[in-house]
């Protein structure tokens, strides 16, 4: 694991609860408590109804891909090695939709609507990476 | 208060464009403005508003690009200055707003970046969006393909649509001397064979990244009159901000922010698409072409390839799209690629490219441009007409 040379993520203070979340490989988003609705990204207010009241949920890791793409350039050279990979849009069934990667099939067994469900990449002692693979 | 047809645009500045190493983005600005206020037969003096457009992050060899810098090196003081932070087009109302309150008599409007030589956009690339490369996800091309791909999916779209955006875009180019492209010919072939880039686009799918710069002159209708050009009025505008980031986005198949500032913009100009000889239509991609102009109304969604098949964008079809070559064969200036290509067909200044008898095309009496930014969270649209 020393040797990963990707970027890692930038936690704040409005995403650190999500990434001490992925470490536990639990996917966690911000429910409002006075409307219900489930946000991602994590912020301050509900943008639904402007509550600040939230709790965090543990999300069942389970969606459909909403849209994606096939990379063939490496924008960055820990890529290099992955191209072509897939970076897809999740939706997930409690909601939110996460930009993440498709892994463990060919860039071409990839549709949209395609049923998916979480797999944890573990990258560094500090990350998780949510990640994930057809059902 | 009706602005329709009180406000113009008198003046474009161009500057050498392509691959110009050496050239600093504050040099683009600065030659850009200079050419315009020159244009419009106005004097460093008169100028009392300079607006400019975002910067991308500043070549490390090149300091911040601000507003102050550009002002400082045109010589002027003027009595508003702005800039944008990110992507949002809402220049020409910030410059409509302060010479309608009277702030301003003169505003000038300009953009420049040495975005081909330098290594300003590859550091655009790592601080895009927070944790974005984390998952290898990296600039805009990406976001437009997640869009992309998303109308694929939700209606009949993809290659076999956009490819006639590229050829067709690339024709009006190959007409253009000042046009990057202006050389090199484009088949569905040549289409066809590109490299991927970001699946579902191929290379002629994404814009230039251009060296260069662009400035307009905007004032009011009145004024205009005793200027060089014959003015271009601003008959209507309309400004649409979904805002959403494409992560979570519901608008990626459209409706975008177009469809709403179309429906401003046509209202205020009080015309229809029948009315419309041309358009200009901010190309940063294939894909925000057909999506712009089908959210417009042109036709509906999954209809663009027949649309657009037969010529229709090109010289000699019946709705010229581009006609400097764009954003995608001309040069990458943001909104101000097609609002000065409009404003120079309007001013019958194109060439071999100008609308009419020349290209076997409509007479332009009225053109409709947009501008777009970030993924498709900012939309302005803008209906020109000829004084």
């Amino acid at each position: 694991m020393g040797g990963y040379n990707k970027p890692l993520p930038k936690v704040n203070g409005d995403s650190r609860e999500f990434w001490t979340g992925c470490k536990k490989h639990e996917l966690k988003f911000q429910k409002c408590k006075a409307c219900g609705h489930i946000r991602w990204p994590a912020s301050m207010v509900c943008p639904m109804c402007h509550s600040q009241e939230t709790q965090w949920i543990v999300a069942r890791g389970k969606g459909k891909v909403y849209t994606f793409v096939v990379y063939h350039v490496a924008y960055h050279p820990g890529f290099e090695k992955d191209i072509p990979y897939v970076v897809a849009d999740v939706e997930l069934e409690e909601g939110p939709r996460l930009l993440t990667n498709i892994v463990g099939c060919r860039p071409d067994e990839v549709t949209c609507d395609m049923p998916v469900e979480v797999t944890w990449e573990d990258i560094t002692e500090e990350f998780s990476l949510p990640k994930f693979k057809s059902v | 208060m009706n602005l329709k047809d009180r406000y113009a645009i008198v003046g474009i500045g161009y500057t050498p464009q392509g691959h110009i190493p050496e050239r600093t983005s504050l040099s683009f600005h600065v030659e850009a403005c200079v050419n315009a206020i020159a244009d419009a037969g106005l004097k460093k003096e008169d100028i009392d508003g300079l607006i400019c457009y975002r910067t991308f992050p500043s070549a490390s060899n090149e300091g911040p690009l601000t507003p102050y810098l550009v002002a400082q090196h045109l010589g002027i003081a003027p009595t508003y200055l702005s800039q944008d932070a990110n992507c949002s087009r809402s220049h020409l109302q910030h410059a409509i707003g302060v010479l309608e309150s009277g702030l301003c008599k003169y505003v000038v409007l300009s953009y420049g970046h040495n975005a081909f030589s330098s290594d300003s956009m590859r550091r655009m690339q790592m601080e895009r969006g927070a944790d974005d490369p984390v998952f290898g996800h990296f600039g805009a091309a990406a976001g437009y393909a997640l869009a992309a791909r998303r109308a694929m999916h939700t209606f009949r779209t993809g290659p076999e649509t956009w490819k006639h955006i590229a050829v067709g875009q690339r024709k009006w180019a190959n007409l253009n001397p000042g046009a990057t492209m202006v050389e090199h010919t484009m088949t569905s072939e040549d289409y066809y064979s590109a490299r991927w880039i970001v699946e579902p686009f191929r290379l002629f799918d994404a814009c230039l990244m251009t060296d260069g710069g662009r400035a307009i002159v905007i004032t009011s209708a009145e004024r205009a009159r005793d200027l060089r050009h014959p003015p271009v009025l601003i008959m209507g505008m309309g400004q649409h901000n979904p805002s959403y980031d494409v992560h979570q986005a519901t608008h990626l198949a459209g409706p975008t922010g177009a469809k709403k500032a179309g429906e401003m913009a046509f209202k205020m100009a009080g015309v229809t698409l029948n009315d419309i000889d041309a358009c200009q239509i901010y190309d940063c991609f294939t894909y925000t072409v057909e999506i712009t102009l089908q959210d417009y109304g042109f036709f509906g969604p999954g209809e663009g390839e027949d649309w657009f098949k037969g010529g229709t964008i090109e010289p000699g079809g019946r709705m010229p799209v581009n006609t400097s070559g764009g954003q995608l064969s001309e040069a990458y200036f943001m909104g101000l690629t097609p609002l000065s290509e409009a404003v120079m067909q309007l001013m019958g200044r194109c060439g071999k490219r100008q609308l009419g008898s020349t290209t076997n095309t409509q007479s332009p009496e009225i053109i409709l441009c947009s501008d777009n930014g970030a993924i498709l969270q900012t939309h302005s649209c803008i209906i020109l007409r000829r004084s």
